[in-house]
């Protein structure tokens, strides 16, 4: 049960979530400024989109969050590299797709499926499977089902302003060969910090309360898009 | 693959499941509704001043006079025209321009206090018409100019509508135009 000491500290990671979200929220949407530059540019341009793909992920906490809640408890780097691959695998495949036949999925659903990732994720390292549902879907398959979702997030979001149709193609795969350079980036802080964390008797007192708190951030993250999608859409 | 360090009883993943649902649901309610789209169903977050936040502001005041212009502007061959107004950081300007033929022509503007032959171009190219809306990014001196390249003259009918004042002409002097530079002491007149 919650002790009065882990319920200040679950508290003070929702606040802490709550005090990150709005800021980031801000920095998810490529800004206005690159906005207009893609829109201008006419042609093959590698590095722009290799830098805002890197950007993106590197900014997008809500793919940030899944990757914490992938690797929270894969020990062995071999683990590591196979997760995140399948994950890649993924996101490649639909952000490829969904640019090229132009497939235009509605971004608050996609967001808000990004957002119920993470609490799944959170919820089946919680061993939430096994002893509330008595069932655990496979967790490899998983993984690349919600890769594909965040690959459709990131078409979305690459066809929210007009791409010239000039240099297409090698554009996106810039912008995705960017968004695997930001997502290593990311991933090397990431796993840097569980290294350490790991070494520390606090990892194995603060895990559950950790994924507990990833969980609320993705239902926070959930609840956000499904509202603008009431309103918006 | 390694499973959570203490198995936590299914009623302990219960309790942490629905105590994130609500924790979540109470922070979208209290912050993130009012702080993005301005809905504020308790009152928190106009109690913690969050709904500016999520106001649109489409409507931007401007202090300085109102101005509406028009004018016939004339470029020989081979000459080169300067046209540039004084504006105010964030003051806006609406424009529209057309001319008898094409011209190479570069929008840019220099801040005030900038070394002589600064300024940053914002359009440059070859046409013989450009319409739209401009917002300094600094105070300092905003326009247009123009190069005749064509063997005959040109005559542009330029209107503009907004905040600046001070209009101000150049042309053609002795001793030729005085490329403009960016920082980086690029030329920046041409493509």
């Amino acid at each position: 049960m919650f002790t009065g000491r882990r319920l200040i500290l679950a508290l003070a990671g929702a606040a802490l979530a709550a005090a990150v979200l709005p800021a980031a929220a801000g920095a998810h949407p490529m800004d206005e400024r690159n906005a207009a530059f893609v829109q201008s540019i006419d042609g093959f341009a590698f590095w722009p989109f290799l830098y805002l793909g890197a950007k993106h992920m590197v900014t997008g906490y809500d793919h940030i969050l899944f990757l914490v809640g992938v690797i929270f408890f894969l020990y062995r780097l071999r683990d590591v590299v196979l997760y995140v691959t399948l994950f890649t695998v993924g996101h490649s495949i639909t952000l490829l797709l969904g640019v090229l036949a132009g497939l235009n999925v509605n971004a608050y659903v996609i967001d808000a499926i990004i957002g119920l990732s993470v609490a799944y994720k959170a919820f089946e390292n919680m061993g939430g499977f096994e002893r509330l549902v008595g069932y655990r879907p496979n967790t490899r398959w998983a993984v690349l089902v919600f890769g594909l979702f965040h690959g459709l997030g990131l078409a979305t979001k690459l066809q929210e302003f007009t791409v010239s149709e000039n240099g297409l193609v090698a554009n996106i795969l810039s912008f995705n060969a960017g968004v695997e350079v930001g997502q290593i980036l990311a991933l090397s802080a990431v796993l840097l910090a569980f290294l350490y964390w790991r070494t520390r008797p606090s990892f194995e007192r603060h895990a559950f309360l950790t994924n507990s708190a990833l969980m609320t951030g993705g239902f926070l993250l959930a609840g956000y898009q499904l509202v603008g999608y009431v309103l918006f859409s | 693959m390694a499973q959570a360090v203490e198995p936590a009883s299914p009623r302990r993943v219960a309790i942490a499941t629905i105590a994130a649902l609500l924790v979540a649901a109470l922070l979208l309610v209290t912050v993130v509704l009012p702080a993005e789209y301005g809905i504020d169903m308790l009152g928190a977050g106009a109690a913690l001043g969050l709904l500016g936040l999520a106001q649109e502001r489409p409507v931007a005041a401007q202090d300085d006079e109102y101005r509406l212009d028009e004018a016939l502007l004339r470029v020989g061959p081979g000459a080169w025209l300067e046209y540039t107004y004084r504006m105010e950081a964030g003051a806006t300007m609406l424009f529209s321009w057309q001319a008898t033929g094409p011209l190479d022509y570069n929008f840019h503007s220099a801040p005030d206090g900038a070394p002589p032959g600064y300024a940053e171009s914002f359009d440059a190219q070859e046409n013989d018409r450009a319409h739209g809306a401009y917002t300094a990014p600094f105070t300092g001196v905003h326009g247009w100019y123009w190069e005749n390249d064509t063997a005959s003259e040109v005559t542009i009918s330029f209107w503009t509508a907004g905040f600046y004042s001070e209009a101000h002409e150049a042309r053609d002097r002795a001793d030729g135009y005085h490329p403009l530079t960016d920082l980086r002491g690029n030329e920046v007149r041409d493509r």
